[in-house]
């Protein structure tokens, strides 16, 4: 009796901890798309411009993660296995786009691969450019996004015992044959959530866009141009719609690992 | 044959002295020594999976001390077993095996046939070192490196298993070192013997 007055308090606390900080998630967002309305939502998905918007972040954001899966891998499992002299430098380095402002890494972007730079004129006889292009809206969410991908595929490696590949080799398996047979479909689970919460991130990416590449425009610059020009209420469909299809692709990828599990 | 001149190894916590020592081609020796002794890193540095300080490591007539894992022919087992979670009991006899008849042979000298249709994670850790044994074994290597591969047996299946492993390896002419706190198997008939304490290796005849 004595126990159980603190321990309902306790579990009361608890609980009114965890619903406050679930309401300041939600509210904002669920406040948005309610003021859209389902019929905002659904006349904005008819809007030929919204839709291309749209397309553009989504098809931007899904080449941004499958270029940062293609290389972030690799650099994710030396970080994870392989000491190396300045591994802390390297690691402070992938990390560094996630603690500056995304303006900065922007700018950043106009400097290093801009029309003048170095880079920019590499890339111009192939056609390329990062200024107002597909391309640089692919490189602005991948500066941007994929060290959450990196830092989050690190974990997944480094938890799968540095043993098991060991024995992989004795059995026969080259380094690189043990990682693809036992540590990736290990780490798979976790490789694949962190890019998930990369793709995700790279499609509300806005800051470092807004400076690159104005055009084509993304959804979230759309949203903004909406909102600076004509208002609050034009800007609400498009921010919705942006909203509700990202949910709606998240859910799917989740409820898709769900099925996978045993 | 494996042989190690003047071996030196040093890894955070443990160093061992420059170690000198031989196990004639199909011999048996049998490693003993006080834990954290360094039998374990002795055995992952002659398997190649963990680099030396200094010295040679002789695998048959070849000098294996720069050489990757893949390409020593050894076969180590680990306490531990280190079975791979994410494949069959099958899979991971097979994962290196020289060919079905002999994982399938394997599978039926160590009564693995049972743990087939077992999840690898609901193995007990006699049952993980069972399945280690035999996927070391399937292989074929002409180096054994067992690092107390039946400490997690019951007494009757231990007795039984290590004479088995024993007896495969002296019929394939196996060069094999096994570490051991059990008295019985410090004390086998017809053994070298070698004991690791306080950073030193020394060899009893």
């Amino acid at each position: 009796m004595s126990n159980s007055l603190p321990r309902s308090l306790l579990t009361a606390v608890v609980t009114l901890c965890a619903s406050v900080m679930f309401l300041t998630l939600v509210l904002p967002v669920g406040t948005l798309v309610a003021g859209a309305g389902v019929g905002g939502i659904a006349q904005a998905l008819t809007d030929r411009d919204v839709v291309q918007s749209l397309l553009v972040t989504f098809a931007g954001a899904t080449i941004a993660t499958l270029l940062a899966i293609a290389g972030g891998t690799p650099l994710a499992y030396l970080l994870a296995r392989v000491p190396f002299r300045g591994r802390a430098i390297v690691e402070a380095l992938v990390e560094l786009p996630v603690v500056i402002p995304h303006p900065v890494i922007g700018m950043a972007l106009l400097l290093a691969m801009g029309r003048d730079s170095a880079v920019g004129h590499a890339l111009a006889p192939i056609g390329l450019a990062v200024v107002n292009s597909p391309f640089g809206i692919v490189i602005a969410m991948l500066v941007v996004s994929a060290p959450l991908f990196i830092l989050g595929a690190r974990e997944s490696i480094a938890r799968v015992d540095a043993r098991l590949e060991s024995v992989a080799r004795t059995l026969g398996d080259d380094r690189w044959t043990a990682v693809r047979r036992v540590t990736l479909p290990l780490a798979r689970n976790g490789i694949v959530s962190s890019a998930t919460a990369m793709w995700a991130r790279a499609t509300s990416e806005f800051g470092a866009i807004v400076l690159v590449a104005y055009h084509p425009r993304v959804a979230s610059v759309l949203a903004y141009d909406r909102y600076v020009t004509y208002g609050l209420s034009a800007a609400l469909p498009v921010a919705a719609a942006l909203i509700v299809v990202a949910l709606v692709v998240l859910m799917l990828v989740r409820r898709s690992r769900r099925m996978e599990r045993p | 044959m494996i042989r190690a001149q003047d071996l030196v190894i040093g890894v955070p916590g443990f160093t061992l002295k420059p170690a000198t020592f031989t196990v004639p081609t199909g011999a048996i020796a049998i490693v003993t020594g006080p834990t954290g002794a360094g039998k374990t890193t002795l055995l992952e540095t002659i398997a190649g999976v963990r680099s030396s300080s200094g010295g040679t490591v002789f695998l048959g007539d070849r000098d294996m001390t720069h050489a990757s894992p893949e390409v020593r022919d050894v076969g180590l087992v680990y306490q531990q077993a280190w079975l791979f979670p994410h494949l069959s009991v099958q899979d991971n006899v097979a994962y290196g095996g020289r060919s079905t008849r002999i994982v399938a042979e394997l599978i039926a000298m160590l009564r693995v046939d049972a743990l087939l249709g077992k999840p690898v994670a609901t193995l007990s850790g006699g049952e993980r070192q069972l399945v280690a044994i035999a996927r070391a074994l399937a292989r074929e290597p002409r180096t054994l490196l067992l690092d107390e591969p039946f400490a997690a047996m019951d007494s009757a299946l231990r007795s039984g298993m290590r004479t088995a492993v024993l007896e495969w390896a002296v019929t394939h002419g196996a060069t094999t070192m096994l570490v051991t706190h059990d008295a019985a198997e410090a004390t086998l008939d017809g053994c070298i013997g070698l004991h690791v304490e306080a950073g030193a290796v020394r060899q009893r005849a």
